[in-house]
This record gives structure tokens, sequence and C-alpha cells, in this order.
């Protein structure tokens, strides 16, 4: 049927709010039942580890567990925000993190729509060594990373932490998948309205990007956050730790871990990521609003 | 064609490059001679900054405490990182890697024998300290191929940890002191004193060579000869210990699941568990958990036929960088915090255990009668052999242990196969 | 090819850019990504790929020329080695057990949450909640689950006369298990990827199909897949590799137990370098590398780009 492809072409930019109509869109309630009892499900040991981290340590290890808290005690917290010189470990963790995901989102999605639309020589065997690479577990190119990021002169220092990983293959293999279902189409109505290669990537195809940015937006930002083994093996001195690096430090020994403050601190180290969370996914809900072409 | 071409052309160079970057590759095939200990540190006083890393709790406190040494060494300055547990070993090596390294360093006692021979340690000058002020065991973790890279800084040492009350209701005033009187303990400990398990082992996997190996010390076998070249796992007394280690599964005394954490706390609590053996930490978890302190005690590991048994001592040594640029006041700071009255003010600040026996003559250390079986199984606990590759040979002891327990082999296959594959492993010497 | 209403009239067909000209622009887009990447990533695998050829350990770290070159046999070597041919069955059991189980919930729900209208941020988030929570907390809730005795599982089987097993005891259900945990972890991420590609699907497309008479499960097969494909290669791919690299769950669960049933190719990888053979960890990362190199080739033959002219005409 020719309505497809005409309808996809021509269809007037509709506000993507606009769900009026259509008998399909009425949304079943037994759909609502079940993605709610799957959510308690899903729920459960995250609610458990809020809850627990509001407990004295020796309930916390009180084998079988403890739902509610016996005894309510504010204790981990408060050793927290003490003994640790919090704000100092959160910048440095804010810094980096956001440095990274906002590079990737920048060079991922630069390259990852040359890979998707463009034609040129090399192609091929780049997306292969990109792809290549992340099929290499971390743990092996470990300790050549280092010793060349020691040498070049970057040991303990915030640049350190970020550079390695503001070009990650993860990224640009999201961003080329995404940007291959976007239309030819636009691209080449731009192309005849006169537009530059490069002013096509940034006006026509980054904007429509949205849902796939704020994607590998969450995900990086969520990777960066959490990681502990990089920023531990660059820092020299403490004031250069992130946030995980120094919540391991006061919370796990030699022969026993505190486990209040280890969950006292995973509760305020989640914080944040679900703060970006919140933000970035009303961008990935946001649908692509097809338009025809001028 | 012609990009075929190309790109087989362009493999084929990186492929042409690479190996003329192994061609220059080569060990040097006379790198054996033993090393000798440093010359001997000056007498003055120490100067310039000298930089410190020290994990856990260790590291939180030293900064603070370093300070009584400032005030000695007006010229000095102590400056502490305190770096996590976790992966602390990871850092370390990566550091020597790097060639970018502090001046002193905590490691831990099965660390020191490979970092000492990937040469990043430097050799304890002489005359520094005297070994023999330091438990014997303890001081042994610091040598590396004969010779020492480091000071025992302190110890923890693992002994019989048991219910009292229990076991009195199962007609034991004393503890075991052999190893006939522990079956005969642990089995009236679930026959008559209620418990589920007479005593709690570790099966297998994780750790479990450091309760294993105590027995087999307390045997008379030992790890590796005296040069650490050569493993000598497989020998008769061996076999031994391990049968007896396994008859604990066999008859149902010890479970032998591997534990949550926090079970073995609460197990020992509510008397799922008679008896356990650990570490001084274990004192206050168990107290947390709601264990009475006249409720539990430990005592020494029992021996085979008199009391008197062999156990692991472990803990955590103080090291010089090779990379240092300030050695010798490193090894002021080293040898201030070896001194027995330090030993004793850490002790008191801290809770851990000092490695120079001086300091257990004195103060709560002589008083506390917990104290005292600690302080007297030091005198008799050894520690692993400080070889380069001892972590992936306590593995394969880990996983050989496991599989004896559990029935997978006999206790012949099981320590023949221990000594195989530490001969395919080597000792790293 | 279809005709475009001009503008000025002059021209009537679709102008390409100079196959230079867009080479250009590509490599003038692909410079930073390539640069860094080319540094701190390109680097310092093929220098891991050199020590995968030479016999070193840790004590090397600080000469590491001063290494033995010994051509290929770390990896005859790993062949060789019982408990590497061990846990790479493991491995391709946790690959076979945990794509298709977490693809399958992931989009399940990022269906069903697209398909709601009210509640859709609140369900986002919970649903992605396993993915954030700490592995501690998570590792205490799954243990407690997982219990012999008194543990949920049990009890709730103990309820219909089954008496359940110690899980993660057994040498043959300490993997299912895990798996089942990994599934649940990790299927938030997907779930996100999923709801972002669903959204590159026009709502038009779907009316038109209904207005055509198909009916929700035609509708899902004909139109939602087809388009969704590069992002299902994405989501299979990403989590063949996920699991390939399958390490945490274990680690923090069972320690690779018991007697090594749950232990993963990453988790003995791990372990070498942990010893310091970084010759041998490196050998052994690289031949996981050939095997993902295939999977992820199947996976291309399988789901990968397909001529655009089949989609639009599927509907004739």
């Amino acid at each position: 049927m020719s309505t497809l492809t005409a309808e996809r072409q021509a269809a007037p930019p509709k506000a993507p709010a606009s769900r009026g109509g259509g008998e399909w869109r009425r949304t079943p309630t037994w759909l609502y039942g079940v993605l709610f009892a799957g959510l308690f499900l899903v729920v459960v040991p995250f609610v458990w580890m809020l809850l627990s981290s509001l407990k004295p340590e020796a309930e916390v290890r009180a084998v079988p567990p403890t739902w509610w808290p016996e005894t309510i005690t504010l204790d981990n917290y408060s050793t927290l925000f003490t003994k640790l010189d919090f704000p100092t470990y959160f910048l440095n963790s804010a810094i980096v993190a956001l440095a990274v995901t906002a590079g990737n989102m920048v060079f991922c999605s630069m390259l990852g729509y040359a890979l998707a639309k463009l034609d040129f020589p090399g192609k091929k065997a780049l997306f292969a060594i990109v792809l290549g690479t992340l099929m290499i577990p971390g743990v092996v190119t470990f300790v050549p990373l280092f010793v060349l990021t020691t040498n070049i002169g970057l040991s303990n220092t915030l640049l350190g932490m970020v550079l390695p990983f503001l070009a990650g293959p993860f990224g640009v293999f999201l961003m080329r998948q995404f940007i291959q279902a976007l239309p030819d189409e636009l691209i080449q109505a731009a192309r005849i309205d006169g537009a530059g290669e490069l002013r096509i990537f940034f006006s026509v195809i980054l904007p429509l990007c949205g849902p796939a940015l704020a994607t590998l937006g969450i995900l990086t930002f969520l990777t960066s956050w959490n990681n502990f083994l990089w920023p531990l093996v660059v820092a020299q001195t403490e004031e250069k730790y992130t946030l995980p690096v120094a919540l391991a430090l006061y919370s796990v020994g030699q022969n026993a871990t505190q486990y209040g403050l280890l969950l006292a601190g995973s509760v305020v180290v989640v914080l944040p990521v679900l703060a970006i969370f919140l933000v970035l996914q009303r961008h990935i809900m946001q649908g692509i609003a097809m338009t025809g072409i001028k | 064609m012609t990009t075929h071409f190309r790109r087989t052309a362009r493999a084929g160079a990186i492929l042409g490059l690479a190996s003329l970057a192994l061609v220059a590759c080569g060990r040097d095939a006379g790198s054996d001679a033993p090393v000798e200990q440093g010359e001997a540190i000056g007498d003055g006083k120490a100067t310039g900054t000298i930089e410190v890393w020290a994990m856990g709790t260790e590291g939180e406190v030293l900064g603070d405490f370093a300070e009584a040494f400032a005030e000695e060494n007006p010229d000095a300055e102590v400056e502490v990182t305190a770096v996590p547990w976790d992966s602390a070993h990871d850092k370390i090596a990566n550091a020597i890697a790097a060639g970018e390294t502090p001046d002193v360093t905590l490691v831990g006692t099965t660390w020191m024998g490979e970092f000492a021979e990937s040469g990043g340690l430097d050799p304890l000058p002489e005359d520094l300290v005297d070994s023999a002020a330091f438990f014997d065991g303890a001081w042994g973790s610091t040598e590396v191929g004969g010779t020492s890279y480091g000071v025992p800084w302190y110890v923890e040492t693992r002994v019989l940890y048991y219910r009292k009350d229990l076991a009195a209701k199962a007609g034991w005033d004393e503890a075991p002191a052999t190893w006939d009187e522990l079956k005969q303990f642990t089995t009236d400990l679930q026959s008559k004193g209620g418990a589920e398990y007479g005593i709690q082992l570790q099966a297998g996997n994780t750790g479990s060579w450091q309760t294993v190996l105590p027995f087999a010390w307390t045997n008379g076998v030992a790890v590796t000869n005296d040069e650490g070249t050569e493993y000598t796992i497989d020998s008769p007394e061996m076999v031994e210990a391990l049968d007896y280690y396994t008859s604990f599964f066999e008859e149902g005394i010890s479970p032998m699941r591997m534990l949550d954490p926090g079970e073995l706390e609460s197990g020992f609590a509510d008397g799922t568990y008679g008896s356990f053996i650990s570490g001084p930490w274990h004192t206050g978890l168990v107290e947390e958990q709601g264990v009475d302190e006249d409720e539990y005690g430990v005592a020494l590991l029992p021996g085979v036929d008199s009391a008197g048994g062999t156990s692991f001592v472990g803990g955590g040594d103080l090291a010089v960088f090779s990379d240092s640029d300030n050695k010798e006041s490193a090894w002021k700071f080293v040898q201030w915090l070896a001194d027995p009255a330090t030993q004793q003010g850490f002790y008191d600040e801290v809770g851990d255990l000092p490695a120079v026996s001086e300091s257990w003559e004195t103060g709560e250390l002589s008083e506390d009668p917990q104290l005292a079986v600690f302080g007297e199984q030091l005198d008799n606990a050894l520690a692993p052999p400080a070889v380069p590759t001892w972590e992936e040979v306590a593995t394969v002891i880990d996983g050989e242990v496991e599989k004896a327990t559990k029935g997978a082999t006999s206790v012949e296959d099981a320590v023949a196969e221990m000594q195989r594959q530490a001969e395919q492993i080597g000792t790293g010497l | 090819m279809s005709t475009v209403a001009t503008r000025t009239g002059t021209r009537t067909r679709h102008v390409d850019p100079t196959r230079r000209q867009q080479a250009v622009a590509a490599w003038a887009l692909a410079l930073p990504f390539v640069l860094l990447f080319a540094v701190f990533s390109l680097g310092p695998v093929l220098a891991s790929l050199g020590m995968s050829f030479t016999d070193m350990r840790r004590t090397d770290i600080r000469d590491p020329f001063a290494v033995n070159p010994v051509g290929l046999d770390n990896y005859v070597q790993l062949v060789q080695d019982p408990l590497f041919r061990k846990v790479t069955l493991n491995t391709l059991l946790y690959l076979l057990l945990g794509v298709p189980l977490t693809m399958a919930v992931a989009l399940l729900v990022a269906v069903g949450i697209n398909r709601v209208e009210r509640f859709r941020g609140f369900l986002r988030v919970g649903y992605y909640l396993p993915v954030v929570t700490s592995i501690v907390a998570v590792s205490v809730v799954w243990k407690f689950l997982y219990r012999d005795n008194g543990g949920l599982f049990n009890t709730i089987l103990g309820w219909v006369g089954i008496d359940g097993p110690g899980w993660l005891d057994s040498t043959t259900l300490a993997l299912p298990s895990l798996v089942l945990m990994a599934v649940w972890r990790n299927f938030g991420t997907l779930m996100v990827i999923f709801l972002a590609g669903l959204q590159t699907i026009p709502q038009e497309v779907n009316e038109a199909a209904e207005v055509d008479g198909a009916s929700g499960w035609s509708r899902f097969r004909h139109v939602t897949l087809p388009m969704l494909r590069p992002t299902l290669l994405f989501g299979a791919v990403i989590t063949g590799l996920g699991y390939l690299q399958f390490f945490e769950e274990a680690f923090v669960m069972t320690k690779g137990g018991p007697l090594d049933s749950t232990r993963s190719a990453t988790y003995f990888t791990f372990d070498q370098f942990g010893f310091g053979n970084y010759g041998y960890a490196a050998a052994a990362s690289y031949l996981l590398f050939l095997a993902v190199v295939l999977l992820t080739w199947v996976q291309f033959r399988w789901l990968g780009e397909r001529d655009e002219t089949t989609v639009k005409g599927a509907k004739r």
C-alpha cells in the first residue's frame, strides 16, 4: 500500500503529544497490573538497600536478613559525611563523569553518523576495529594503559581519569545503529537545499538524535560514575579520589567489611545517577517528529 | 581489488612491526644471584617529605599518629595517603609498573614475594631492626629468597573460637588441646551441647588454605624447601593433615556450604555453629551479634599429640619502594614505627596487634586474657612462603581442598594434584 | 527514487555530493574520536596482544622487554588447560541462556511501557533500578531468595509440596540461578535502549497498519520488529558482549564455585591477571575475542541491515 511510503514522506509534522483517536490507543488495564506487579519484583532489593542503610551494622549482617529496621539509626550516614571529605570526592566524581559523558555524546555521534550515512574509504575497517576493541575485556589493557597514562604526565590528574574513556566504542556503535534508522531522504533534501555535509550533521541529524543521545548519556554516566579501579589507580593523593574510591576506603577492611556504611554510601552514590536518569529519560520518550521534507 | 590488496598489505606491515618488537624481547639469563641486604643507613634525623601509602583504618589514623615522628625529626614531613584495601594490591603493582611510587607503603603479608621479585621494593638496610625482636612467623613474611624486604608492622593470627557455655553443657571445662580431643570436642558440641554443627570449617574456595595449612604445619609439613625454590607439598604428613580436615565434613561435624557474610557470626550467636577458627577481628563481630563475653572463649589451636598447634600469621609489613627518592628517611620512619613503644601506642590507637613481641609485655596486651591467647599463638605461627606465585598456588590448594571435602577426589589424589600444579606454576624465584 | 518538488525548477534529480566531499566530511567528523581512540584504546590493545605472545608476569613489569617471546605457547597451554575448557563451556551456557532471556524480558517490558499512557516515567525508573542498585544489596537479597532452608524460593516451592534444592550449592543449578539473577539485573539497560528504538517507529505506521486490519500480534511481528532491527541487533551484540564479560554476579555470590561451575572465562582471565600471569591472561582474552568476533558476525548476518525496499514493500 503506497499509503505507507507516502505517509512517511508527506505526513504533516504532528505534535507527538496528541494521542487522541484510534481504538488501539486505549490501554488495557491488565497491562497496568502486570507492569506494576513486575515493578514490585524488580524494586525489592533497592528498597532493602535503602532500609538497611538505616540499620546498625550488626542488624545489617544478621542472617536471615531483616526487612524493616529493628533499630533506626542515622549513624551510617553521619559517619559517611563526617569522616569522608564528601564535597571533594563528589566534585571529582561529577567532573569526571560529566566530562566523559559529554565527550562521548559529541564524539560518538559524529563518528556514528559518518559510519551510518556517509561513504568513505576505510569505513568498514574503522567500524570493525572500533567494534573489535569493545570485545576485549578491560582488565587486559589496563596495565599498558596505565603505564602510558603515567608516562605522558597524567598521573594524579582528573584529566588522566577522563581521557582514556572519551572515545568509547559502545557509544559509536549505539549512535551508528540509531542514525542508520533515520531516513536518507532528509539528508538528500538538505543536500539539495545546498547544505554542506557538516552542516547537515549539526542541523539536521543531531536534533533528531534526542532519544539516542539521552540513552547514551545515561549509560555512559552510570558507567563513569561507578568506575572504581581506574580512578583508584590514577589518583596518587586522596584529594583526587572519586566517590566510589573514597567509599571503599572507609568501608572495606583487610578482613571485614562495614556493610552498613557501604550500603549508605551506595544509596548516596546512586542518587545522582537516578537524577540524571530522570532528567534524560524524558528525551528518550520524545518521539522523533518525522517531519516531511520541506 | 586494490582495496583488498591494500588491506592485506597493511595487515602484513603491522604484523611485521609487531614481530620486530617481539624479537627485541628477551630475558637475561643470569640474574639469579641472591640479593644483598641494603647498606646500613646513617645516624642522623630524617629529612624531606616522606610519602606513605597505608590502607584501611591504619591509613586513616597514621597521618595524625605520625606527628610524633615529625616532632622528633623537625626537618621531615610525613604525608599519608589512605588507600582502600579493595584493589590496593593492583594500585601498588601498577605504581611499580609505571615507576611512579611514593616512599613507603603498607604491604599485605602475602604480597611481599611478588613485589620484591619485581624489583619494586628496596632490600632492608642492614641493622635497621633486630629481626629477633619480631615474631618468627611475621618476620618470615618479609623474607623473599633469603633477603628481607621490609619490616612487619602489625600481625594477626588464627585461634579456635568456641561457645564456652555449650562446651560446659557437653562436659568440657577446657578447650581441646590435641587433634583427638578436638574431634571429640566438636562431636560432643553437636550431640550434647546442642549445636547444629560442632565446628564451622571452610570446605574449599576462597581462603580455606588459611585454615588448612595450619593443620598441615602442625603435622610437620613444609610447603617449600628452605630457599623457596621448590614445592614440597606432597608428603605423608600432608595427606594425614588433609585427611583429618576432610573427616569433619564426612562425619557431618562441619557444614560444607560456603556461608553468606554475617552467617557465621549469627550462627555462632544462636548456637548453630559450636566453634570456628578465625582471627582477632571476630571478637568484635561476634559480640556485635549478641554473644556475651563469658559465653565464648578463644583457645590455641590444638597440636597433633600434645598442646600447641601451629597457626597462620598474617597482617601487614612496611616496605620502601626502590623508586623512592628519599629512601634513607623513609627507612627511618619504618624504624620508628617498629619501635616497641610506638607499636604499643599504635595498638592503643587502632587495635592492631603489634608485630614486636616486646610490646606485648606491658599494658593491655599483657593483661587481657583473650589477647594473651593471641599473643601465645603468635609464638607458634607461620606465614605462607613469600614467593611471587603464592596467590596462584593458594588457589590451587583451595580448589583441591574443595574437591577432597566434597568427595570429588580422594585425599591422596588431591595432594598429588596440588604438588603437580604447584610445580607447573613454579615458585617464581 | 521519487520525485521531489523543486524550488527554482532548475534541477530535477538528486544531487549526490562527490565521494571526495563525503570522505572529507566523514574524516573531519571522525577525527577527534579516532585520535583519542588510537592513543588510549588501540595502543594498549596492541600492547596487550604483544604481551600474549610472551611469558610476561607481574614481576617483569618494570622491564617489560626483558621477557621471552614464546609464540603460541600461551594459547596452546590454554586450550589444554582443563579449567579453561570448563570456563569456556560455562560462558557459552551463560550466553545461550542469558541473551535470549534478557532480550525477551527487556523487549516485553519496553513494549509494555510504550503502550501505557500514564506512569511511564515512574515505570521506567523503577525497572531500571536493578541496574543501579549496589551489588552488595543485590547479593544479600538474592542469596536470601536462594537459601536452602528458609529461602524465599524454597519456601514458595514448599507450599506446593516441592522440596527445593540448595540452588547455589549445587554444581548443576548454580549457574542457571546466576543467569536468572543476571537477567534481572541487566535487562533494564536493554529496556532503555529498546524504548528509544521504539520511538523511532512513527505512530502513523502503526495506525496505518491497524486501518488495514492487522491484529496486535501481526502488527508487532510485521511492522514493529522489522523496524526495530538495527536496535535489536545492537541489543543482541551488546548483551552478548555483556554476558561474555559476566563476572560480578559470580564473584559476589559464589566466588566461581561450587567446584568452578560458575566460573566464567572473564573470571578466569581476571584470576590469571590477579596472579600476575599477564601473558597468559592476555592470551585468554584474545581467545575470547576470537569467539566473540565469531558470535558477533553471526548476529550481524542474522539481524543485520536488510535492503530498505524489502521493508517498505512488505506491506504490499
